[in-house]
């Protein structure tokens, strides 16, 4: 077997061949107009343009669609390739959905360790004042990539998430479009090599990029914008594709309101990227035009200003908060009810607080602006629109604790972490509402106060969940259980070591601490704190390392887990593990409701007996 | 310790620990959040709010934790037993309950900043003016008396109105001490009011990421008795040319 036979090293030889040809066309062109060849802006663009397209046909995620032109059929291949070991099929475009969500969450993972390294290096940094061992130059590049990097993480490992569980939890084949699906998986690979030419590049304005700054400064810039446009255009097709999959491929007999509720937090997480992606698209291709072609749309000397990017960006950057927590809220509310051994309590209440969330998170976005110099009379509108998202938030919290409320409750690691998730999540929303108050935001806004209270709402709302999940169905996944033991130790040094640190920054930011500074004034009497959170930051590095170690060793050596170690109603589980080829071997009919524990006698869904089933 | 679910006693126990809870928890908070020195009048205000938030907050954190760790410890599974919980599905009063209410709260609260915010963004006659200009990466602040400074003297107990704008990229004014920030944006004026009442000295700190020496973009605050503020003009004014010079009428009026 050569190298050549894996996709991904096809699509990468792609990617430096058309981001070689990109830059060479643009030289050409310049060359005819009588131009100097060399211009750093506009030939980058078109090769990082030209480069991720030839990503995509390198690594064959449009070989189908080319084929169907030619008026050739295309049958679905299913299982490994036949040639080949079956890993390989991880490393190249592969259609089923299982294989996808695989390769999803594994780079979520990969761009989840490589942001956190960032964030280790210059946390070090900042344990004492005084600059060490970073330049403010580094200091600002890393910051920005320990942004977007976990940022890139967090939307991928959605993508793993709902990729690898909703058509398994509508018991359906596969998603609705499976190339479609592989598509919108490879346009992230692309993205991930653009982006760390971002960093070798280096760009300096953190990862909101504001203007006039992001107007100035290096090139990596262009390397960010279109590593996001390129994510972007996935969390686009991906959302379509599984909003069509939950609207049109549920089994007889499963209402919207019977489906498992991971599936309504999907629904909702998908309606924000499916409207609100285009609009950080659209913000960063103004930025980029504005740096390329001199355009004015940012640029109070040329009419324009500053401020409308603001707009812009929070527009789509405040939603996109709710898309990196709603999905851990609903695996929040799908792991509780089988370890309390209960029904979920609300079930549509919390269902709808996820829709709520979703469409009053676009009527929030100018509390990242109140002291930006927008209009005064916008303060108070935001500020209460901002409050009323606590409305929904807080059903979300009082129907998990009547979900416990009388339960039979047993303590394994997805478990713990699941109500890890509720304590971490609880400091993230309860620091939420001081932040909407206008006056005390005068004093908070940019402080490192935000900076804990939105590390916080994202691990309590996606990484505590992320890993409740990655623990909860390994087994379903692998067929083995992981290491109980070891994952109890990962909890318990990962949670305390949490709430210290996002308690520190609380604490230094309200003390006087700048968000986003290479170095401190000691004076403001805040090292102390830092040291702490330093300490507490290399805790969860290495509680996370033992998760890594944990998931890979086990996989050889677990204990055989079964089709339902849980004793859990939804779909998946009543099927073996791993999940085979096909998922189901007949077509299910939901025959009750999904969360009737304690209910004798009664079952979520029925399968026909195996010889109904197809091929 | 009571088996069922609904037993009234429950609730009493839970009441009277998240009672304790949330006084010892609104201590705790106070104690490693420590505001600055309350050197304006803004700082009061804002620092009643955030007491506020801080004594809600240790109530709500208190009522889903003391309830959640209850719940566990109290309906935890016991070895052997491998029956299901209880079979209820949701109370719809009790949701009704916990949407209204927190909905009337935030409305209150809502009702309360917007009030603060009038208050501490308002206006007077008597204003102290300067404008404020920042750019990569200091501070210049002018005086309507026709001078320019790189520290920022106020005069105690005068209301003071800054008119700021930036030169290259966005920056932002922030004296922690005060309490108020305000971003500084190039094309445009941006307006920050705020009463200092503390004499002593600060440092306005850029809270606006803007490019690589951000993190030392400071300039000194120095907040004196009204005389001293007068005589420090005077030296600043001395040497300028005075058909430059408005006088102190300007800055009074
Ligand atoms: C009760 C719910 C919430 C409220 C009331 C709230 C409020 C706020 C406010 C007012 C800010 C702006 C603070 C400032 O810059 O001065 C903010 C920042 C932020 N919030 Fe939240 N928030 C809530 C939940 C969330 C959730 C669920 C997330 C998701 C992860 C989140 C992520 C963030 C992020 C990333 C920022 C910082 C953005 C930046 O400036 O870089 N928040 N929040
Ligand atoms: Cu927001
Ligand atoms: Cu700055």
């Amino acid at each position: 077997m050569s190298l050549l036979s894996l996709g991904i090293v096809r699509g990468l030889i792609g990617q430096l061949v058309g981001t070689a040809g990109g830059m060479a066309l643009t030289m050409l062109i310049r060359l005819m107009l009588g131009l100097p060849a060399w211009k750093e802006e506009p030939v980058w663009v078109v090769g990082l343009i030209l480069g991720g397209i030839g990503f995509l046909i390198g690594v064959g995620a449009v070989s189908d669609w080319f084929k169907w032109m030619k008026g050739i059929e295309t049958p679905l291949h299913h299982g490994p390739p036949a040639d080949k070991p079956a890993w390989t099929r991880y490393f190249g475009v592969d259609y089923n959905h299982k294989v996808i969500g695989i390769q999803y969450a594994v780079t979520g993972l990969v761009m989840l360790i490589i942001g956190g390294s960032f964030a280790v290096i210059f946390r070090t940094e900042l344990a004492r004042s005084g600059l060490q061992f970073l330049t403010a130059n580094q200091f600002n590049s890393f910051l920005g990539m320990h942004g977007w990097a976990a940022l890139f993480g967090i939307f991928i490992s959605i993508g793993g998430m709902a990729n690898y569980l909703v058509p398994l939890m509508l018991g359906a084949e596969d998603m609705a479009f499976p190339r479609l699906n592989a598509f919108a998986y490879w346009l992230n690979v692309p993205a991930i090599v653009m982006l760390l030419g971002a960093v070798y590049f280096g760009w300096d304005a953190g990862w909101t990029v504001y203007p006039p700054l992001s107007t100035k400064g290096p090139v990596g810039f262009q390397f960010l914008f279109y590593a996001v446009f390129f994510l972007g255009m996935s969390s686009i097709l991906g959302s379509l594709n599984l909003l069509v999959t939950i609207f049109r491929m549920r089994p007889p007999g499963m209402s919207l309101f019977r489906m498992p509720i991971f599936c309504w937090a999907i629904v909702a997480t998908s309606l924000i990227q499916l409207t609100a992606t285009q609009l950080i698209g659209m913000s960063f291709l103004m930025l980029s035009v504005e740096r390329v072609l001199g355009m004015g749309f940012f640029d109070p000397a040329k009419g324009g200003t500053p401020i409308l990017f603001q707009h812009l960006f929070w527009f789509y950057s405040h939603p996109a908060v709710y898309v990196w927590v709603l999905p851990g809220l609903g695996i929040i509310s799908e792991i509780l009810p089988v370890f309390s051994r209960k029904p979920l309590f609300g079930y549509r209440w919390i269902a709808l607080s996820s829709v709520a969330i979703a469409l009053v998170g676009f009527l929030v976005w100018g509390h990242h602006m109140f002291v930006s110099g927008y209009s005064d009379y916008l303060r108070v509108p935001f500020m209460i629109s901002t409050m009323l998202v606590a409305v929904p938030t807080g059903v979300k919290f009082f129907s998990w604790l009547g979900t416990i409320w009388g339960g039979k409750i047993s303590f394994p690691t997805p478990m713990l972490f699941v109500l890890g998730a509720i304590s971490v999540f609880l400091i993230g929303g309860l620091s939420g509402p001081i932040l909407a108050t206008v006056p005390t935001d005068l004093h908070l806004h940019d402080s490192y106060f935000v900076v804990g209270h939105f590390h916080a709402t994202i691990f309590g709302g996606f990484v505590f969940p992320f890993f409740a999940a990655i623990y909860y169905w390994y087994p379903k996944i692998t067929g083995r259980m992981y290491d109980e033991r070891l994952g109890k130790l990962h909890f318990w040094i990962m949670t305390p070591g949490f709430w210290l640190q996002s308690i520190g920054q609380m604490s230094v930011g309200v003390m006087g601490m700048r968000r986003r500074i290479a170095d401190y004034d000691p004076a403001l009497g805040i090292e102390p704190g830092h040291i702490l959170i330093t300490i507490a930051g290399f805790a969860i590095a290495f509680s996370i390392l033992l998760m890594i170690y944990n998931l890979f060793h086990s996989a050889d050596v677990g204990e055989l887990a079964g089709a339902n170690p849980w004793r859990s109603r939804s779909p998946e589980w009543q099927i073996p593990s791993p999940v085979p080829e096909h998922s189901y071997a007949s077509p299910i009919t939901v025959v009750g409701e999904p969360y009737d524990y304690g209910l004798a006698g009664s079952t979520y869904i029925r399968m026909a007996p195996a010889s109904a089933g197809h091929d | 310790m009571p088996k069922s679910s609904t037993d009234k006693r429950h609730f009493i126990i839970v009441a009277a620990l998240i009672a304790i809870s949330t006084v010892v928890l609104d201590w705790l908070l106070r104690t490693v959040l420590p505001l600055p020195v309350q050197a304006s009048l803004e700082a009061m205000t804002v620092d009643w709010l955030i007491g506020l938030h801080l004594l809600l907050i240790s109530f709500l954190f208190s009522l889903v934790v003391v309830f959640m760790l209850y719940g566990l410890f109290v309906f935890r599974k016991r070895d052997g037993d491998e029956e299901d919980g209880e079979h209820f599905h949701g109370h719809t009063t009790l949701e009704i309950a916990w949407t209204v209410i927190p909905l009337l709260l935030v409305l209150v609260f809502g009702f309360i900043a917007m009030n603060a915010l009038a208050d501490i963004t308002r206006s007077e006659s008597d204003e102290v003016t300067v404008q404020v200009t920042g750019f990569q990466w200091a501070w210049r602040f002018d005086y309507p008396e026709g001078f320019s400074s790189q520290e920022l003297v106020l005069p105690v107990n005068r209301r003071v109105r800054l008119e700021m704008t930036a030169t290259d990229v966005i920056h932002s004014f922030w004296v922690p001490e005060f309490r108020v920030k305000q971003d500084l944006v190039p094309g445009m004026t941006t307006t920050l009011r705020f009463t200092p009442v503390e004499v002593g000295e600060y440092k306005v700190r850029c809270a606006e990421l803007c490019g690589l020496s951000h993190w030392s973009m400071l300039a000194p605050v120095r907040v004196v008795e009204e005389a001293e503020y007068r005589q420090w003009l005077q030296e600043k004014t001395a040497g300028l040319d005075p058909a430059l010079v408005q006088g102190e009428s300007a800055s009074t009026e």
